[in-house]
């Protein structure tokens, strides 16, 4: 019971020291009299909640770096409408009630002129929400999932290049053109029960039934599986031209050494997400070459503003971006693009319905490409396709971006 | 209709399984035989053992299997100890129920210290061989399948010769069989049960390290594992070691079988199906002798 008792009591003691720094943080903010108009000397404060703390304090972090080292650029650059930009970060414990409070305190008491977007669709739905009454211009860096843009949010952008059904759309149109004779006539699938995971498999599967290629296996386990070898003999048995894994780490990882204990060697094979991690080569036993995967930001995109973005993220933080850090940066050039556009930056209506309109009917040019969106905020983009040749990961679709040209059929692993 | 190779690769995989199955379940079902003890724990100590191998082999490189050297002593000792200070001081009468919360703390603790010291990260261990496979009528056999069930056979095996031809054996299956009796006969029964407790802590280290060759594994995994396991053990009859064995092949087979045809979380029901079907038709296990008949 003590032990209960005590627990509460930190949590206690740690919600009173947040609000106590809130506090003291929007004091001096209301001090310098921010939110007052649009005098050229304030700054121009941009809201945001992130999940410090919590399930998802990792990538929360990840995406404080990012938005970071785009105040700091922007600054560094002279700032936005010739204001200097500046931060303010609250932390949501990863917690879903709390992020909504968070960004009413943001709007509403701070009277901050912009907010930028949480981390992952179970904070991004409720947040939009505050947002959507406040009528803030609402861009977000992650949040893929079809249920963030099935809610009929209109001020909502989603700053990444594609939702999790369009990851693989440059392979399937690779696929779909190439000569009837050549290409793989039969897919295997495997995908992890997961809305993001899932999506990816599923988007290139409704894509490439469309366009007469077969489904002959499609397998969803459960997130926490660890033994893949039932599912790897069924995808081995299906005899499949290609196989694709809708996975995230581990389980791309473990899928296959299963098929490869297997020895099934398809002509093509792609999983999402874990073939873009540093460790993966290593884990699979360096037996890469040939695998796809879809990829939302690289490092060496030769996109122009990408360039600034890698020097100087590792300038001020040691190490290079990744994606989250990426979508993150992203959503501060997508907000500052309309900034410009609309040459205002403040909490009035007029201002915010301006920059709103004008991401509804422009592109814009980031550091995953240049980005527009539909009218429920999803971008209209799809990921880059890499793939492991010569021992390391290289973009080969699409054409425009490629640093090697697409293996076919794959190398035996 | 799956093909016949598919049906056969399955049979080989649901054997490969059984036989780790049946290593795991040999253990848990010797606690409860020895000293009416239901180990919860038994699976977390089975994903310690698995975590030791894979810690082993980061940091200083060994093949996983060396560590066994280390892990099978010390979690006799860890067993020997855990029975000596924690479970005899249960009351005998409510033993059996308050084991259960006992062990229950226990498997917590495991688990919150791997979390604690390696974060809730999927581990796996990463060997040359990993991916090699041998090919068998057709069907292939992954190398790290094909030794992880051999350990689980030897040690089973291992076990068996211990409980039949041993002066050990023989007094731990006679504290199994009747304790009051064999106290009679001068048989030292709270030192055999600390002992036979030590045994099957020390097939979970077994159990563990063969684990690790060819599953990721994380500090919560080892939920998975106790469900499935404590099913065997009551079809195959409370006590018994070779009905706990045969259980164990017979469902993980079944379990290989039935992916064919259903998803991996639907094939996994088998064993609370088995479970229910033997608690409504026969509540003693089909293969528990006299003892099992008297809980």
């Amino acid at each position: 019971m003590s032990r209960t008792h005590r627990t509460r009591r930190t949590h206690g003691g740690i919600a009173a020291g947040t609000l106590a720094l809130v506090l003291v943080t929007s004091g001096c903010i209301s001090g310098s009299g921010s939110g007052s108009g649009d005098s050229a000397d304030d700054p121009i404060v941009i809201g945001v909640s992130l999940p410090l703390t919590g399930d998802f304090s990792e990538p929360g972090k990840g995406v404080e770096r990012g938005y970071k080292a785009w105040a700091k650029i922007v600054n560094d650059n002279g700032g936005l409408l010739g204001r200097k930009v500046e931060l303010k970060i609250l932390d949501d414990q990863s917690n879903a009630d709390r992020v909504v409070s968070d960004y009413e305190q943001l709007i509403g008491r701070d009277e901050v002129d912009l907010v930028f977007g949480p981390f992952s669709t179970r904070l991004v739905v409720p947040s939009a929400r505050v947002a959507e009454e406040y009528g803030m211009l609402f861009v977000e860096p992650a949040g893929a999932a079809p249920e963030v843009f099935q809610q009929g949010f209109k001020n909502l952008f989603y700053a990444a290049p594609a939702v999790a059904n369009d990851h693989y759309n440059h392979l399937a149109e690779y696929i779909l053109a190439m000569p009837e004779g050549d290409r793989p006539k039969t897919v295997a699938y495997a995908a992890m029960d997961d809305p993001f995971a899932q999506g990816t498999a599923n988007g290139l599967k409704d894509k490439l039934e469309k366009g007469g290629v077969k489904t002959v296996a499609d397998e969803v386990y459960p997130p926490n599986t660890t033994d893949f070898g039932n599912i790897a003999a069924k995808i081995a048995d299906s005899k499949a031209d290609m196989v694709v894994g809708g996975t995230q780490y581990q389980d791309g990882v473990n899928l296959i050494v299963a098929l490869q204990q297997l020895d099934y060697q398809p002509k093509m094979a792609a999983f999402s997400t874990a073939p873009t991690e540093p460790e993966f080569a290593k884990a699979i036993g360096n037996k890469t070459e040939g695998i796809l995967a879809p990829t939302g930001y690289t490092q060496k995109a030769d996109y122009p503003s990408n360039k600034e973005f890698v020097e100087k993220y590792t300038e001020q933080f040691g190490k290079a971006p990744e994606e989250d850090e990426a979508n993150a940066y992203t959503t501060g050039q997508v907000v500052a693009a309309a900034v410009e556009a609309a040459k205002c930056a403040s909490q009035d209506p007029d201002c915010q319905k301006k920059l709103v309109e004008w991401l509804r009917g422009n592109t814009v040019e980031t550091v995953v490409g240049p980005l527009k969106w539909d009218d429920k905020g999803r971008p209209q983009s799809a990921h880059m396709i890499q793939q492991w040749v010569g021992g390391q990961i290289q973009i080969v679709l699409p054409d425009a971006q490629k640093e090697a040209d697409l293996i076919y059929p794959k190398p035996k692993w | 209709m799956p093909s016949a190779s598919l049906v056969f690769q399955s049979v080989v995989l649901g054997v490969l399984l059984g036989g780790l199955y049946a290593l795991l379940a040999a253990g848990l079902t010797l606690y409860f035989g020895v000293m009416r003890v239901v180990m919860i724990a038994h699976s977390a100590f089975l994903i310690l053992a698995a975590y030791l191998a894979w810690y082993a082999h980061r940091e200083i490189g060994v093949d996983p299997l060396l560590t066994l050297f280390v892990t099978v002593p010390l979690f006799f000792a860890a067993g020997v100890v855990m029975q000596r200070l924690l479970l005899t001081r249960l009351r005998p009468a409510t033993l059996t129920m308050m084991s259960v919360l006992l062990t229950f703390s226990v498997a917590l603790v495991i688990e919150g210290l791997l979390g604690y010291a390696f974060s809730g990260t999927q581990r796996r261990i990463r060997l040359g061989y990993s991916s090699a496979s041998i090919e068998f009528f057709g069907a292939r056999i992954a190398v790290v399948k094909l030794i992880a069930f051999g350990m689980a056979a030897l040690a089973l095996l291992g076990l068996y010769v211990l409980m039949k031809r041993s002066r050990f054996g023989q007094a731990l299956r006679a504290t199994i069989q009747h304790p009051d009796a064999a106290r009679l006969l001068g048989i030292d029964t709270d030192r055999i049960a600390g002992y036979g407790f030590g045994l099957g802590l020390a097939t979970a280290a077994v159990g563990g390290t063969a684990l690790s060759l060819d599953t990721t594994i994380y500090p919560s995994l080892h939920w998975h594992w106790i469900g499935p396991l404590m099913a065997i053990i009551v079809v195959g009859g409370l006590g018994s070691v070779p009905g706990a064995a045969i259980a164990a092949m017979t469902l993980g087979m079944l379990q290989s079988l039935l992916q064919l045809e259903l998803s991996t979380t639907w094939a996994q029901t088998v064993f609370y199906v088995a479970l229910f079907a033997t608690l409504a038709v026969r509540p003693q296990g089909f293969f528990g002798g006299r003892l099992a008949q008297r809980f």
